[in-house]
């Protein structure tokens, strides 16, 4: 058990648990709808054009820049459009896809099984196998893997993040069950790559199957595995960092800078896959679950599916259904299944439609403050991110809101509290930006002033200095022209004179 | 700190509930006219909160299902004195709603405690009617007539038992002559101490404020009887006398004008019950939670701004 609990967060059961949760496979779809919009570091470059004949595995579509990832063929086929659809997003936005139509023979690119153990890569060479998978965090962060692991390289300890605490999925669950032996081999291989000493997998209490098969896998004595009191939070980066090491890792630092690194079990599986068998990352686990359909279940299933077809084998009820990505706390609400699976998407709520709950004045009952796993007054928060008094907000610690929702759980008065908070942060940023922007401007106006006026200046000088020298010039030419007319006076004088002795 | 699992609606309910015991005392000890008062109270309440949400262009029924303005009608209701005219109790609800509530916007909007303000404004204004209590107990047929103002009875009224001791102790008369009617009075209160116990259990309320107010009350009632000469009520007495319970478990208590962070409820309780101690030994008026009340509403922003807890992973 985990000594160091963190305070607050709420204890939430599983609304729709399952006897067994084991996966099932979802045949490879008839057409794959894949994003290119990844969650971070923008959106990839299509490499392939509409007509293209692609094969299973094969790079379709990668992103430059700093944080580089690539986008792989989930089925074979020709690619029918490069176009925009909507994309899983709260706001509701298309980005554009890949589609490609399955020519529905998931004919493989040509897998080089490796020739080497991969302990006998070097770190760097795993991370680059990481990188060519497309691999990025499956917990939902969605951070590309290989630069989290490359920021933390000489970590002492490597936690799997294997808590799952957002009720109702249960997809890293049945992973755990059902490829225990891959996720400890994925551990050895992110060990290798970044060269921590230990690694802990931490589980939450409410998983005993999953936690046995592990341990039944795990002969490492490097590798540990902790249990955790099942609390909805649990499973945030830092608080588990905290839990398990007891580090508080300071507001706005990283979990790399205290060498620790972070990875979600459905990623050290990927792992695996890319670094053992050479499989890009194409396909993920997902749980469909919600009070609209009969089986709630986890299913792997090719990414670019759409969520309709995987719900369908969940037998969802003939009715209307209010559908939601992601967990019942931090997930997003889409309005219908005309969505594809994308390497994020863990979970697929399907609810029936329920009355929105009325919303009432905050009585600053506090509840909320109670159970804050980061310790904020979200009452307070919640007055000033209301009158968008964004420097009040900040100095409440906005910023520290992981927007967990654990407030909006207990809210007696059904206040959607991290929404608040979440808008409040997106106000912050655009006013950063619009400040930014505004010192630029000031900054080039200023300058430009200071231009126009050095310039009238360094003309006033050079005319000032023209002047004078013209000034000087007439004087010495005047002086001249004396000294000419007083030699010629002379002269005259002379030849007066001499005139004058003549006679 | 708590989830109770329930909506606001739910939590007002619970409330009014919790007060079922004190009131009940109280009726078994002085008569109907506490429940006479309370429905008053309570009508004066749902028609000023009523109209003046209406007037104010909002849903009116929705307001009202809140329960907030029925509980500030029963808790003004059950402050003053029992056999008070009629008209007292619709007054100061009607300013407690519209001056304490309404016109700051409602629900959750007010900094002060609606109950208390229209109590502080009664008081001021009919400092008499405010502190003429009856005696004895008071059947049905009589609590009407002296509420509603249709006859007289000598005898069954008289002054506050605080005022009375206070005037007393002023005269040099001795405590122990003195009527204190310390024993219907402490029922009254366990009455409310257990129906706070209850708010507690139901984690309606946090320990916080009543252990603070109560510690308050405790530390500067010894802190007067050990450093001031003069004659002051016993300690145990102010525990149990007045609106000590009532103050602490149901008005303190009141989450929208009370100070909200954990450190910071410890320090709006303690000073409420200080103030109160100081306010019945040295101030102009029997009881002080009233007042004590209102003075730290006002503070609660202070006190809240400079209680705020330390936020993960800031040093």
């Amino acid at each position: 058990m985990a000594k160091f609990a963190f305070k607050g967060g709420v204890h939430i059961p599983n609304p729709y648990p399952v006897e067994k949760p084991e996966i099932r496979q979802v045949p490879p779809p008839k057409q794959a709808v894949l994003l290119l919009q990844q969650r971070v570091g923008g959106e990839a470059e299509p490499c392939v054009e509409i007509g293209d004949r692609v094969l299973t595995g094969q790079v379709i579509a990668q992103t430059t820049g700093k944080l580089p990832t690539n986008v792989h063929a989930s089925i074979s086929g020709i690619i029918s459009a490069i176009e925009m659809r909507p994309i899983p997003h709260p706001s509701g936005i298309d980005a554009k896809c890949i589609v490609i139509d399955s020519d529905g023979k998931d004919e493989w690119i040509k897998i080089e099984k490796c020739d080497k153990e991969f302990l006998n890569c070097t770190p760097d060479q795993v991370l680059q196998r990481i990188r060519e998978a497309g691999i990025v965090g499956m917990g939902g962060a969605g951070f590309p893997t290989h630069a989290k692991i490359t920021n933390a390289q000489g970590a002492h300890t490597l936690i799997v993040n294997a808590t799952e605490c957002e009720p109702g999925i249960m997809c890293d669950d049945s992973l755990m069950q059902e490829y225990p032996r891959e996720i400890i081999r994925g551990i050895e291989v992110l060990m290798h790559a970044c060269s921590a000493k230990k690694a802990i997998i931490a589980i939450e209490d409410d998983k005993p199957e999953a936690l046995n098969s592990l341990l039944m896998y795990n002969f490492n004595d490097r590798i540990s595995i902790e249990q955790i009191p099942t609390k909805y939070t649990s499973g945030a980066e830092k608080l588990l960092i905290k839990s398990l090491l007891d580090i508080e890792i300071p507001s706005g630092g990283y979990a790399s800078e205290h060498g620790v690194l972070c990875q979600n079990v459905g990623t050290v599986k990927a792992i695996y896959d890319a670094v053992v068998d050479n499989k890009p990352l194409i396909s993920r686990v997902v749980t469909v679950t919600g009070s609209g359909v009969e089986t709630p279940r986890n299913y792997e299933a090719r990414l670019g599916t759409s969520f309709a077809q995987v719900v369908e084998s969940s037998k969802p009820s003939n009715q209307a259904h209010h559908i939601r990505m992601g967990g019942m706390m931090m997930g997003v609400d889409i309005p219908n299944t005309h969505y594809s699976i994308c390497k994020i998407t863990n979970c697929i709520f399907v609810n029936n439609p329920k009355p929105k709950p009325v919303v009432k004045e905050c009585i600053r009952c506090s509840a909320c403050v109670g159970v804050c796993p980061v310790n904020l007054l979200p009452q307070q928060l919640y007055w000033h991110a209301k009158s968008e008094n964004i420097e009040k907000a900040l100095d409440y610690q906005l910023m520290d809101c992981i927007e967990c929702g654990s407030c909006n759980y207990v809210c007696p008065s059904n206040i959607p509290l991290a929404q608040y908070f979440s808008f409040a942060k997106a106000l912050d940023r655009k006013l950063k930006r619009a400040e930014a922007l505004a010192n630029q401007s000031r900054g080039r106006f200023e300058f430009k002033e200071f231009r126009l006026a050095r310039n009238k200046q360094e003309r006033a000088e050079m005319m000032a200095a023209k002047k004078k020298a013209l000034k000087e010039k007439m004087a010495k030419d005047k002086e001249k022209d004396q000294a000419q007319k007083d030699k010629i006076a002379q002269a005259m004088a002379r030849v007066e004179q001499a005139k004058e002795a003549k006679k | 700190m708590h989830s109770t699992g329930l909506n606001t609606n739910q939590i007002m309910r619970q409330v009014i509930y919790a007060l079922v015991l004190g009131v009940g005392a109280s009726t078994l000890f002085f008569g109907w006219g506490i429940l006479l008062q309370i429905v008053l109270g309570v009508i004066s309440a749902v028609l000023v909160e009523a109209i003046f949400v209406a007037l104010r262009g909002r849903n009116a029924l929705e307001s009202l299902s809140d329960g907030s303005a029925i509980l500030t009608g029963i808790l003004l209701a059950i402050s003053i004195p029992s056999i008070a005219p009629w008209w007292l109790v619709v007054v100061g609800v009607a300013f407690a709603i519209i001056f304490g509530k309404q016109l700051y916007g409602g629900l959750g909007n007010n900094p002060f405690n609606p109950a208390m303000l229209g109590y502080g404004f009664l008081l001021i204004s009919y400092p008499l009617q405010m502190t003429t209590w009856p005696v004895d107990f008071l059947s049905f047929s009589q609590a009407v007539d002296e509420v509603f103002n249709l006859a007289n009875f000598d005898g069954i009224s008289g002054a506050t038992r605080l005022d009375d001791v206070k005037t007393g102790l002023s005269l040099g008369k001795d405590l122990a002559a003195l009527q204190i009617h310390s024993t219907s009075q402490a029922w009254i209160n366990a009455g409310f101490l257990l129906g706070g116990v209850y708010l507690l259990a139901r984690k309606i309320i946090a320990w916080h404020i009543p252990v603070a107010f109560l510690s308050g009350i405790l530390i500067m009632a010894i802190l007067i009887s050990v450093f001031d000469t003069q004659q002051h009520l016993p300690i145990q007495n102010h525990l149990m006398l007045g609106g000590t319970m009532l103050g602490a478990f149901f008005i303190a208590t009141d989450p929208v004008s009370a100070s909200t962070t954990p450190k910071g409820r410890l320090v709006y309780g303690f000073l409420i019950g200080v103030l109160i101690i100081i306010i019945r030994a040295y101030g102009g008026y029997p009881d002080g939670v009233a007042f004590a009340v209102l003075l730290m509403n006002m503070m609660v922003p202070l006190i809240d701004y400079y209680t705020q807890p330390k936020a993960f992973g800031q040093s």
